[in-house]
């Protein structure tokens, strides 16, 4: 058998390492160089102070990729708050027949990326697209930036709603019954009990969901590489597919830990709020 | 609310998010000539299995299920081994630097991966993991998510058995695979379940460590299967519903359970 005092450190060791390895090791490391002068190939040659991030700020494809960010962000979070707040309130008592629509809202969670990006791109492809048939409309939707934009907006709404669906669903269902039953007595209506007594139990749930969205949704990249590739004419670049492109295209290192770092910053402080949310609840 | 408005709106925001799905699903019965139609069609103009035939028969799309289905299993497994024996210590034994620890675990929460990207790469590469199994799940066999969910389990759990075990002269290891892994087995299956998904789901991780065409998983295998090129965009359709399907008839049948489990690793 281990040894008595050896033993808590060894079940803790792989857990630790991996860590130590994957996360907390080289987020240090990157916050440190991004301060530091760097060669291409990556030899410290000096302390850079604020240099690399007034580069950064002086960059205009970067300060354009926040601007797409935050836009991105504007448009996401109210549509995607709506949607799935509205499938919970529609679903939120178990009926008969909500089983069905339950599973539909919450059957996005099987459908990965890639195949929402496929699908989509066919969706939206082209003057001759069933997104025209259905709309009536003749645009080429993944041909303009502010259309090409909606697309990209939309598809992120499939991407996280089984999730943020489930979240509030659940919200919903443990709120106290006592509460809505004395609620009924008193002979409040249905629009009545869900607005001043269902949405504030489920407030915080709402908020802990909307924070997780937001800090997803400035974190974008993945579904820009599949959608768009950052077209047309860069109008969809977001920052983390900036970092991705200067990164791994261009090699551009010192870049990439600069915007790492700032983007971590960003989401540290999204996370903190929300775990302060938590607390509270 | 009266109750028709409310059917109708629930029928409605279905329709919209089920739409895409079954479009994919209808494209995958698409002919070559349906997809360039002068209209744009809703359904197939004839029903064959020709896609899903030319899918299945692809050189490297069998193998690309294969290093998902492995690379998920494997991280959801490690996953849970790692964080029964990290939570199980921080709450039941005391020792010298547990706050650190402690701290460590929960910092890592703070700092998202996706801005690693580049530095974990380099890690891997230098490991000499690129297109390996293991390069591809050993940055998240560890999840901060995970063990806390399991601490606050823990925590909240009656020491009594553990005190009991000891008696019975149980020794910790086994106290740990025998008495408690059965015990919290809804926390669990709620580990492997989430982990399972988002292993399968990720995306540009694997992209990025991988390069051989036989270490692909499937998801960043769908994008290259080459079809469209060849002008049968219908069989990248129907490889897509060949991954797609099973995974919503797993979560058709284990509904409740899976929802569960979502919840609980996301809300700690």
């Amino acid at each position: 058998m281990i040894g008595k005092k050896a033993e808590p450190y060894l079940l803790l060791l792989p857990a630790v390492a991996l860590a130590l390895m994957f996360s907390i090791l080289p987020f240090m490391r990157t916050v440190f160089l991004s301060f530091m002068k760097v060669t291409q190939g990556g030899d410290v040659i000096g302390f850079g102070g604020l240099s690399s991030y007034k580069s950064l700020f002086a960059d205009k494809a970067f300060i354009r990729s926040i601007g797409h960010t935050l836009l991105f962000v504007l448009l996401f979070i109210p549509l995607n708050t709506a949607l799935t707040l509205l499938a919970a309130v529609l679903t939120r008592r178990k009926g008969r027949r909500t089983g069905i629509a339950e599973f539909i809202f919450f059957s996005p969670m099987a459908i990965s990326l890639s195949a929402y990006g496929m699908i989509f791109s066919e969706m939206f492809r082209g003057r001759i697209s069933i997104a025209n048939r259905i709309l009536g409309t003749d645009i080429l939707w993944l041909e303009s930036p502010i259309s090409a934009r909606a697309v990209l907006v939309f598809l992120c709404v499939f991407l996280d709603f089984g999730l943020d669906y489930i979240l509030l669903l659940s919200a919903f269902r443990s709120i106290d019954r006592s509460l809505m039953e004395a609620a009924e007595i008193d002979g409040c209506g249905s629009v009545r009990t869900l607005l001043w007594i269902e949405l504030p139990a489920i407030r915080n749930m709402l908020l802990v969901t909307i924070f997780l969205a937001l800090k997803d949704a400035l974190l974008i990249s993945a579904p820009v590489m599949i959608l768009t590739e950052g077209g047309p004419y860069r109008s969809t670049e977001t920052v983390m597919y900036y970092y991705y492109l200067e990164a791994f295209r261009s090699s551009n290192l010192q870049k990439g830990r600069t915007i790492s770092t700032l983007m971590a910053l960003v989401s540290m402080s999204l996370v903190a709020l929300t775990a302060r949310r938590k607390r509270d609840e | 609310m009266s109750k028709a408005i409310r059917t109708i709106l629930a029928a409605l925001l279905a329709a919209i998010i089920a739409f895409p799905f079954l479009y994919g699903f209808s494209t995958s019965f698409f002919s070559v000539v349906d997809f360039t139609d002068s209209q744009a069609r809703f359904l197939p103009s004839a029903i064959s299995l020709r896609n899903y035939a030319l899918a299945l028969s692809h050189r490297h799309f069998p193998r690309y299920v294969l290093n998902s289905t492995i690379t998920s299993v494997m991280l959801s497994l490690l996953r849970l081994a790692v964080s029964i024996p990290a939570a199980f210590a921080l709450t039941h034994l005391r020792f010298r630097g547990q706050r650190l620890i402690a701290g460590i675990i929960m910092a890592t929460l703070f700092i998202p991966s996706d801005v690693l990207l580049y530095e974990n790469y380099s890690t891997i590469a230098s490991m000499g993991l690129l297109d390996s199994y293991m390069g591809i799940i050993l940055p998240s066999i560890f999840s901060g998510a995970s063990v806390l969910m399991l601490y606050g389990a823990f925590l909240a759990g009656d020491r009594d058995v553990y005190d009991a075990a000891r008696i019975d002269g149980a020794g910790d290891l086994r106290y740990m695979w025998q008495i408690l892994t059965p015990l919290y087995s809804p926390f669990d299956a709620a580990i492997l379940i989430q982990s399972f998904i988002s292993s399968f789901n990720s995306y540009l991780w694997p992209l990025i460590v991988t390069n051989r065409d036989r270490m692909r998983t499937v998801q960043i295998g769908l994008t290259m299967l080459g079809f469209a090129e060849e002008g049968e965009k219908g069989a990248q359709f129907a490889a897509a519903m060949i991954v797609t399907i099973p995974f919503l008839a797993l979560l058709a049948a284990g509904r409740n359970m899976i929802m569960k489990a979502l919840v609980d690793t996301k809300e700690d």
